[in-house]
C-alpha cells in the first residue's frame, strides 16, 4: 500500500518514548517502582497503588490471542479486505492487552483461519513506509510462537 | 444515599424528528424541531426550559447553541457531555440531579445527530476527538465501533458457546418489533436465512448485527415530579440512576472481555430505585451490535452468565414474554439516535401509548447506556409510571 494512504499514529507525550523504543524494535511497559505492577498504554501513575515513579521495562514479547476480528468491509483507506486484527493478552501480565497486526502466513493475507481464543503469539514488528521528512514509525505484528521455551 | 433521586423527577415530554438517511438539515435544526415536538408534547409553552443537556462526540451542535437558538435569556443549567451512546442514560441523570436540587425547574436533553449523512462513526478512519487510545488502533485498521464492538463480542461469544444464530435471534425479534412501529426504520421481516446470508461486515458481526445509521433527533423534557402533577401527560418518575463502570482494552485492570460495566452498576441501580430485576416490566437495552443484548439480560440480572441466547430463544424477550426487550426494534431496526430513543420508548411503554407493541401491564422500565467497553463507562435508568 501506499505511505500517503496509511493512517499513521499520533503519539502523544506519555507515548512517545513508547513509539520511539518500537522503531529500535523493543517492546517496552511501565513498571511501578513501588509495587512492580506492569501497565500499558503509557500513564505517569500507577492504577493499582498510586505511585508516580516507574521505569521502563522490555517484555517478554509473547502472549497469546484474547480475540480477532476478521474485517471484511473496507472501513477507511489503506488496508486490503480481508485483514484481522488480533487483542494479545500479554505473558508478562493477565490485564495487558494489546491491539496489533496479525502476521500468521507472512505475506500480508489473513482470514484468521489458524488463529484460536488462547493460541501463543510472539512479537514482530512492522517497519512501515512513511512519507518523506516523516519520523519512522513501526507497528506491531505478531505471529504464532514459533517455540513456547521462555 | 442511593436512593436520593428516587421518584424526585419525571419525564413529562418526548419528541422525535423524523428519521430518514439525509435529513438534509443541520444538527441545530433537528435539535430545534425534536425539542419543540417535546415542548408541546409536555403541553408546556415555549419560555419554560431554563435548562439543556445533551451527548456527543464532536458531531452535533453545542448545547449553549441550542439554548441561545431557544432564546432562553436566563440559562440556569447546561450540560455538554463528551461521550457515545455509554452517555445516553447520564445525561438525563444529569439533568434529574439539575432540577432535583433546584438548580433548573425543565431541562431539555436531546441527541441530534446525521449519522448517516454527515458523520458516520468512524467511517471516515477518523478518530472522535479526546480519544487518546485510538494511536494504539488506527494504524491497523482498528476504529470503528463494529470493530471494536466485534473484537469484545468474539471473546464473549467463545466464553459461553454463544452461535451466529444465536446472534441472529437477537436481530430478528427485534425487527419483529420494529414490524409494530410506524417509526421504525426496518419494517420488512428478517428470516434466520436472511441473517445468515447477510455480509460480513467485520467477523463476527453480519450486516444484520449492526445497528442502523440514522439522521434523526429525540428530545425529551425533565422537571420535577410535583410540577408533572399538574402537566399534560402523565408522568414518566425517573425512579432509579446509576452511571459508571465499564473497561477497555486499555484499562489495564480488566482481563475479562467478557462482561459488561452492568455487573457493578446493576446493583446501584437497583438499590437506587428499591426494586430487583424481577420488577422490571420492560427492557430497552442499548443494542449497537446483537451481542450486546445478550450480555446486558445476563449482567443486568435477568439470566445467569451465558444464558441469555437461551432466553432469547425460548421467546422471553419479545412483547408478551416474561421480558420484552427493545420494543421499537432498537438501534438494530428502529433507528439510531445513541440511546435516546431507548428512553423515549421506555416513556411511551410506561405511558401506554404503544399501541400494537404495548408490553401489558407496563409499571417498570428499565433503560440503559451503551454497557461500558469501548466508552470506557454507562449508564443506566429505572423508569416508573407515574400517577
Amino acid at each position: 500500500m501506499s505511505a500517503s494512504e496509511r493512517p499513521l499514529p499520533v503519539p502523544d507525550r506519555d507515548s512517545l518514548p513508547w513509539w520511539k523504543a518500537l522503531v529500535r524494535h523493543e517492546l517496552l511497559l511501565q513498571r511501578c517502582a513501588s509495587c512492580d505492577a506492569l501497565r500499558w498504554p503509557p500513564r505517569e501513575l500507577c492504577n493499582r497503588c498510586g505511585t508516580l515513579d516507574w521505569t521502563w521495562i522490555p517484555a517478554s514479547g509473547r502472549g497469546t490471542v484474547a480475540s480477532w476480528v476478521v474485517n471484511h468491509h473496507m472501513f477507511g483507506p489503506g488496508f486490503r479486505a480481508p485483514y484481522v486484527v488480533v487483542a494479545v493478552r500479554l505473558d508478562d501480565q493477565d490485564d495487558i492487552v494489546m491491539p496489533g497486526a496479525y502476521w500468521g502466513s507472512g505475506d500480508g493475507t489473513e482470514d484468521g483461519a489458524d488463529l484460536a481464543i488462547g493460541l501463543p503469539l510472539e512479537v514482530d514488528f512492522d517497519d512501515i513506509d512513511v512519507p518523506s521528512g516523516s519520523e519512522p514509525i513501526t507497528l506491531l505484528r505478531w505471529r504464532p510462537a514459533r517455540s513456547m521455551a521462555p | 444515599m442511593a436512593d436520593a433521586l428516587r421518584d424526585k423527577t419525571a419525564i413529562v415530554g418526548v419528541g422525535y424528528t423524523e428519521y430518514s438517511k439525509n435529513s438534509g438539515v443541520s444538527t441545530l435544526t433537528l435539535a430545534l424541531r425534536a425539542i419543540r415536538a417535546a415542548i408541546d408534547d409536555a403541553g408546556l409553552a415555549h419560555g419554560d426550559i431554563d435548562g439543556v443537556a445533551c451527548h456527543r462526540v464532536g458531531d452535533s451542535v453545542q448545547a449553549v447553541i441550542v439554548a441561545q437558538a431557544l432564546g432562553i435569556r436566563d440559562l440556569r443549567y447546561h450540560a455538554d457531555m463528551f461521550g457515545g451512546g455509554a452517555t445516553s442514560t447520564q445525561v438525563l441523570i444529569s439533568a434529574s440531579m439539575a432540577v432535583a436540587s433546584g438548580l433548573a425547574d425543565y431541562v431539555v436533553c436531546w441527541r441530534a445527530i446525521n449519522a448517516r449523512s454527515e458523520w458516520r462513526m468512524g467511517g471516515t478512519g477518523r478518530a472522535a476527538p479526546d480519544t487518546v487510545e485510538f494511536q494504539y488502533q488506527v494504524p491497523y485498521g482498528f476504529v470503528t465501533p463494529p470493530q471494536q464492538f466485534a473484537m469484545y463480542s468474539h471473546a464473549y461469544m467463545h466464553r459461553h458457546g454463544v452461535t451466529a444464530e444465536d446472534l441472529g435471534r437477537v436481530a430478528i425479534f427485534q425487527r419483529g418489533h420494529a414490524m409494530k412501529n410506524e417509526r421504525a426504520m426496518m419494517r420488512g421481516p428478517l428470516t434466520m436465512d436472511d441473517y445468515l446470508a447477510s455480509r460480513w461486515i467485520v467477523e463476527p458481526f453480519r450486516l444484520f448485527d449492526c445497528c442502523l445509521e440514522t439522521d434523526a433527533a429525540v428530545a425529551l423534557i425533565v422537571t420535577s415530579a410535583e410540577r408533572a402533577r399538574d402537566l399534560r401527560r402523565r408522568p414518566v418518575l425517573v425512579s432509579g440512576a446509576a452511571y459508571g463502570g465499564g473497561h477497555t482494552l486499555f484499562s489495564n485492570q480488566r482481563a475479562d472481555l467478557t462482561t459488561t460495566a452492568a455487573r457493578e452498576l446493576s446493583t446501584r441501580l437497583y438499590a437506587s430505585a428499591g426494586i430487583g430485576p424481577a420488577d422490571v416490566d420492560v427492557a430497552e437495552f442499548y443494542d449497537a451490535f446483537t451481542p450486546l443484548v445478550l450480555m446486558q439480560l445476563e449482567d443486568f440480572g435477568f439470566c445467569a452468565p451465558g444464558d441469555g441466547a437461551a432466553m432469547v430463544a425460548d421467546g422471553a424477550t419479545s412483547i408478551g414474554g416474561a421480558l420484552p426487550v427493545n420494543t421499537h426494534g432498537g438501534h438494530l431496526s428502529e433507528g439510531y439516535v445513541h440511546g435516546l430513543n431507548h428512553v423515549a420508548e421506555a416513556v411511551a411503554q410506561l405511558r401506554g401509548s404503544c399501541g400494537d407493541r404495548q408490553v401489558d401491564g407496563a409499571e417498570v422500565a428499565l433503560s440503559t447506556g451503551q454497557p461500558g467497553y469501548v466508552a470506557g463507562c454507562s449508564s443506566a435508568v429505572v423508569l416508573k409510571k407515574g400517577s
